[in-house]
């Protein structure tokens, strides 16, 4: 009798919760769906879509690249864009193309006010920039930050 | 071609890679088919370390990794008809009642992780994913010379790269076989395996109540008990894991491959087949994520001691070969990628840590950081200790392990992850705010679990035993040869 007892017990308590949370769970799931969560999941793609595009722009296929500037938050833009793909050079000094990001330009033809522009050293020591074309996202900033 | 085509033809490949290893050591088991796309993508993972080891191209060794795997089964059958794919099938000999709940339950396991995926529709890349789990693949694509340079650079500032391949050359597959190198079909890709390890897990609560019916009056009480649990663990995992379910963070498939791994390993029936589907989720787990390293070489222990039981340990010797070469095999596959890592010296591979540091100021912080999350203790707990104390019979009829066993994984699991957070020179302030929410989900999820079986077990004790001699086989029974030559009579024909 008392294990009958406790058994209904335990199994309406513990299938009793797991519908509570499963209304919890199923809420957060939606929560993922709202306009405003997948309009800044859209702006983040569009903003790493356009440099990589724009990095795509000032490295030819057999080219190495190095990821220049002081920046970290930059260094990590830039491998979340075009990490995949670019051909790291090491040691960094002998890289054909030093790719940096540079942010707050209030030009059009940037990725939300940032653009990737390509150093290049010539055999006699000169250098030339070049800025990445071929895609824009307009507007200023940063693209929202996605959860961590 | 569209992500759906894409991503279909991806899990595919990855299922067709792990099918015949699976089906080989699991059987043919309604729970092969959401293992097969795990095996695959752990096979992934080790073309991955191949690669890097030794080099040639990742997809020349998944590709060979997979006809090798193919050929010692297909071999193993020829030498061994006894052992073909259906020895462990337990509802052959089962009644009609015990195989509708295996299709009706597996049916309904992947009707709701199909819904619990629907986060999809957001287009969402995570942080991390676009920085490191769906970056890396294009690393693994790259030649075995760059692929050096892009794991050991210092100015390449990531540490997290050196973490194990899993995630990372599922996608590098992916990628290869589809043509679309997108950060987009990387997370696809991960959300479907996401889903495999959550319906392998759920499966074994179905399993579980279909082990209970074979021995209760009213059969379909427990089995209709575990295929309800199993639906709503579904539901509450995604809720749990949720963003990271969708958008490429390895977090969800190392907690619930563990998850799994404990249902298999540490309490349903032990037996080989069972054994073989939580050496899988094992793998997947240690090879997704550090944190799934540690709690997988603690599931390894844990697994080992089960298996040797207080027979072993009261000095029956023949207990230990099999567990420990099976142990000591998944050690050695779980330390292949960390071990290289230091080889080759890349970055992150030499993680720091230290017990001079204030350990009593960072067990604090790391308690206080973990406690708002694990509110369901506060429920299973006292559930399982009630539980234990009047239905152990009820448990230990039905073949199912004992609870001990959950909660020493849970115990081990988050203890390994909190001594890494204490002993560890960074920074607890910074690294638990932005990784305590994910790090938790397995002491989460498997405290869910946890419940999910009581509901299971209480639904079984409800509606009591019949006679012990009429009752069906459990799975450990079929995994004898005596159990799979003589079938029992029909449990439904014996209750009506």
């Amino acid at each position: 009798m008392l294990v009958t007892v406790v058994s209904a017990l335990v199994a309406t308590i513990a299938l009793a919760a797991l519908v509570g949370q499963a209304v919890r769970g199923s809420r957060t799931v939606d929560a993922q769906l709202v306009t405003r969560s997948v309009h800044d999941a859209t702006v983040d793609n569009a903003f790493y879509d356009c440099i990589d595009v724009q990095a795509r722009s000032l490295v030819g296929p057999s080219q190495t690249v190095t990821l220049g500037g002081n920046n970290l938050a930059d260094v990590i833009s830039m491998i979340k864009g075009f990490g995949a793909w670019a051909t790291v050079a090491d040691p960094p000094s002998r890289a054909d193309v030093v790719l940096t990001l540079h942010v707050g330009v209030a030009a059009p033809e940037t990725c939300l006010g940032t653009r990737v522009v390509g150093t290049y050293r010539g055999p006699d020591g000169r250098t030339t920039v070049r800025l990445g074309t071929g895609a824009q996202v307009a507007g200023q900033g940063p693209p929202p930050a996605p959860p961590l | 071609m569209s992500t759906v085509i894409a991503t279909t033809a991806a899990i595919s490949a990855l299922a067709a890679a792990g099918a015949l290893p699976v089906l080989a050591t699991v059987g043919l088991r309604w729970v092969s088919v959401t293992l097969a796309p795990l095996a695959g993508a752990l096979a992934a993972a080790l073309a991955a370390t191949a690669s890097l080891t030794f080099g040639g191209p990742l997809m020349s060794w998944f590709v060979a990794l997979t006809a090798l795997g193919a050929a010692t089964v297909f071999g193993l059958w020829v030498v061994r008809p006894d052992l073909g794919p259906r020895h462990a099938f337990p509802g052959r000999a089962a009644g009609a009642l015990h195989r509708v709940a295996g299709i009706v339950g597996f049916l309904m396991v992947i009707g709701a992780c199909a819904w619990s995926l629907r986060g999809l529709r957001s287009p969402t890349v995570g942080f991390d994913a676009r920085a490191l789990w769906v970056m890396r693949p294009g690393w693994f694509l790259q030649s075995h010379p760059q692929l050096l340079i892009d794991l050991k650079a210092r100015n390449l500032v990531l540490t997290q790269t050196a973490y194990p391949p899993l995630v990372s050359a599922s996608v590098a597959v992916a990628w290869k076989i589809t043509g679309i190198h997108s950060a987009r079909l990387g997370v696809t890709t991960v959300a479907v395996l996401n889903a495999c390890a959550l319906a392998t897990a759920a499966l074994a609560l179905v399993e579980c109540g279909r082990e209970m019916a074979g021995r209760l009056r009213r059969s379909w009480v427990p089995m209709a008990a575990g295929i309800i649990s199993a639906v709503l663990v579904i539901v509450v995992a995604a809720g749990v894991t949720e963003p990271f379910l969708t958008n490429g963070y390895a977090d969800p498939l190392w907690s619930l491959a563990a998850v799994g791994a404990v249902a298999f390993g540490l309490q349903l029936g032990d037996g080989p087949s069972a054994r073989a589907a939580a050496v899988v989720l094992i793998l997947v787990a240690g090879t997704t994520k550090d944190e799934g390293f540690v709690t997988a070489v603690a599931l390894v222990v844990l697994v080992a001691a089960r298996s040797i039981g207080w027979d072993g340990l009261r000095g029956q010797r023949k207990r230990w070969a099999a567990p420990v070469t099976v142990g000591v095999a998944e050690l050695a596959v779980l330390l292949w990628w960390p071990t290289m890592m230091r080889v080759i010296g890349a970055r992150g591979a030499s993680s720091t840590f230290t017990i001079r540091t204030d350990l009593a100021r960072r067990t604090t912080a790391t308690v206080h950081g973990m406690s708002p999350y694990l509110h369901i203790l506060v429920l299973a707990l006292p559930l399982a200790v009630v539980g234990g104390l009047i239905l152990t019979g009820v448990r230990r009829r039905s073949g199912i392990g004992n609870d001990l066993w959950a909660w020493a994984a849970l115990v081990v699991g988050m203890g390994a992850v909190g001594a890494v957070l204490v002993a560890s020179k960074s920074q607890i302030g910074p690294w638990i705010l932005s990784t305590v929410h994910r790090i938790t989900e397995f002491p989460i999820l498997e405290a869910w679990w946890i419940v999910a079986v009581w509901a299971v077990v209480g639904a079984a004790g409800f509606v009591g035993p019949i006679e012990e001699a009429a009752a069906w086989p459990t799975a450990a029974d079929f995994d004898s040869p005596e159990a799979t030559a003589a079938p029992v009579a029909d449990p439904v024909a014996v209750s009506a």
